[in-house]
């Protein structure tokens, strides 16, 4: 995907790119592997060689979350003289990956929560604020403290809302009580959630398992949710006990057709049966009564346990800037911000890049598709500062290891075209198998720690 | 998506990085004993092979039985080639490790005075 530069930004990008001088590219922070694992315990255990260019653009990273640190990492790598802004209030950073492990008993907190200051370059100036107002007319941020901050380039990598609100009776304060679960948002809503699991697999009862209609995030997460509990009271020898019901707000349960297959058999042969064009839309926790939006009409239905995926959408700020899809279905699904689903550009603010949770493209809400764009948004970035055409392509890849119980799993990787993309051909995403298991369990989190220190 | 030599490596770096101290530490102890035996002399390192291997075959085959319970899995939870070759080839790569790792410490245990068998 070619694109050429906006006029609204020429003047910033022309001052920026005015500096860089491609002449005297040299290799900067790029000790190699002797060099690098010499730091052994430091932050740069390895660093791959990489040529800097040098500019002073100003630069905003807006979310430090994994794309945000991700992109810090590799354009502090990239770089050399550009003044790169981070701005996130957290100081907490979360796997967001592993909270279904936590939410079934298999991990606990502590693995999934570290750091920022583990991550951020030192180079990097972090105002520790979040973003109240996107002012990309003007090339500027401000934060809910005040604090304008200009920008040449911007990044946004804000995440998402996760938006109790849009059902009603629901609030975050609900999770771990009243059987309500919620595996999304943090380790807290996590481990409250295993304690809710925990007591309906070995109390039994009705369960109810939901998926918020649209774009969210891991959307395979439901659908572990349902088969780590299902697998437990099998364990437990409770299973009969349980009546497991699965409300899916279509009619298919995963976005890729095969797997949507394999799960329309999978469920059924497990005993949890499947609702179709079941939308939770209400939530009576002390009566414990769900409702659901179908094409009949709103049905109530009582349950012992419940696990509740909201709908999703972009952070208030993000959502109601011109940044944001003005129209069409990701305007209509969450307000996403507006990107070129290839290049990870803004498609009206060419000195604007997406990734992560926040963007609207057709698929591509996890860490795996993280891992895909930030090097394509930041490749594009550095070319759109180089005054070079915009050359680098997401094609869309997301991952998701579904586990299907403790012990088992299927690496599924597929495109924007629904393809399957194995990146080890090796390990069929069509049948279950120990080693995504493994993979899950033991490497991912240490392939999400090298992504966010740009090495992969 | 393809992972680079350099993203492996970074990946698995990453996945050492908590026992990094402990690994340091086995590797200078093992580097200090064969360095020791080596200005030492006088013992044959052959007479140190075998226990080391006999070690090594145990601690991969314990390694095999352990691995599924070492991933919160049971081997109901192994299906087809893949899975059983990674569970074998792991144990393997464990054996090997454990005896190239013990051969110095075997050696200062087992092994003969070279001279005087000489």
């Amino acid at each position: 995907m070619l694109l050429k530069p906006f006029s609204g930004v020429l003047n910033s990008q022309a001052r920026a790119a005015g500096n860089v001088d491609d002449q005297r590219r040299r290799l900067l922070k790029a000790a190699g592997l002797g060099g690098a694992l010499a730091a052994v315990g430091g932050g740069t255990l390895l660093s791959s060689p990489a040529s800097a260019m040098r500019t002073s653009a100003r630069i905003v990273i807006v979310g430090a979350g994994a794309a945000g640190i991700a992109a810090a990492n590799r354009l502090d790598q990239s770089l050399d003289g550009a003044e790169i802004t981070v701005i996130d209030r957290r100081q907490r950073h979360l796997y967001q990956p592993g909270l279904t492990m936590v939410a079934t008993g298999i991990w606990k907190t502590g693995k999934v929560v570290d750091r920022n200051d583990r991550y951020m370059p030192r180079a990097v100036n972090w105002i520790q604020d979040h973003v109240a107002e996107f002012d990309p007319d003007a090339n500027r941020v401000v934060t809910t403290g005040g604090q304008v901050v200009p920008y040449d380039y911007l990044i946004v990598t804000t995440g998402l809302k996760v938006d109790y609100e849009a059902i009603e009776g629901m609030s975050p304060d609900l999770i771990g009580r009243e059987g309500i679960g919620c595996v999304y948002d943090n380790p807290e809503h996590a481990e409250r959630t295993w304690r809710m699991i925990d007591h309906y697999t070995t109390a039994g009862g009705v369960g109810l398992f939901t998926r918020g209609p649209g774009g969210i995030k891991c959307a395979g997460a439901p659908l572990k949710i349902a088969m780590l509990t299902e697998d437990l009271a099998r364990r437990r020898g409770t299973r009969e006990s349980l009546e497991m019901i699965y409300n899916s707000p279509g009619d298919g349960l995963f976005s890729q057709p095969d797997m949507d297959d394999f799960l329309k058999q999978e469920f059924p042969s497990r005993d949890i049966a499947i609702n179709w064009h079941h939308r939770l839309k209400g939530i009576e926790p002390e009566a414990r009564r769900a409702t659901f939006a179908t094409p009949d009409g709103d049905i109530r239905i009582d349950y012992d346990f419940i696990h509740v995926v909201p709908p999703m959408r972009a952070p208030d700020p993000l959502g109601n800037s011109s940044l944001a899809w003005q129209d069409g279905s990701f305007a209509a699904d969450g307000n996403w911000m507006e990107v070129d689903q290839y290049s990870m550009r803004h498609r009206r603010y060419g000195n604007v890049f997406g990734a992560g949770d926040c963007v609207g493209t057709p698929i591509g809400k996890t860490a795996a598709s993280v891992k895909a764009q930030v090097p394509v948004a930041v490749e594009n970035l550095l070319s759109v500062i180089g005054d070079r055409e915009t050359v680098a392509s997401y094609d869309g890849y997301t991952s998701c290891p579904l586990i299907t119980g403790r012990g088992r799993g299927i690496l599924v990787e597929f495109d924007y075209a629904l393809n399957m993309i194995p990146s080890f051909p090796f390990i069929s995403p069509y049948r279950e198998h120990w080693v995504p298991w493994v993979m899950k369990d033991r490497m991912l989190l240490p392939a999400y720690n090298a992504m966010l220190r740009g090495r992969i | 998506m393809a992972f680079s030599f350099f993203g492996i490596l970074a990946v698995l770096l990453e996945t050492i990085r908590p026992w990094l101290p402990l690994i340091i530490a086995v590797l200078v102890i093992d580097l200090a004993l064969t360095v020791w035996l080596w200005a030492r002399g006088g013992r044959s390192w052959s007479s140190g092979r075998r226990p080391a291997l006999f070690a090594g075959a145990v601690i991969g085959v314990a390694a095999f039985f352990l691995a599924p319970w070492l991933t919160s899995a049971r081997f109901s939870d192994l299906s087809g080639l893949l899975d059983w070759m990674a569970v074998f080839g792991g144990s393997v790569g464990v054996a090997v490790l454990a005896a190239v790792l013990l051969w110095p410490l075997m050696t200062i245990l087992f092994g003969a005075n070279a001279r005087a068998r000489g």
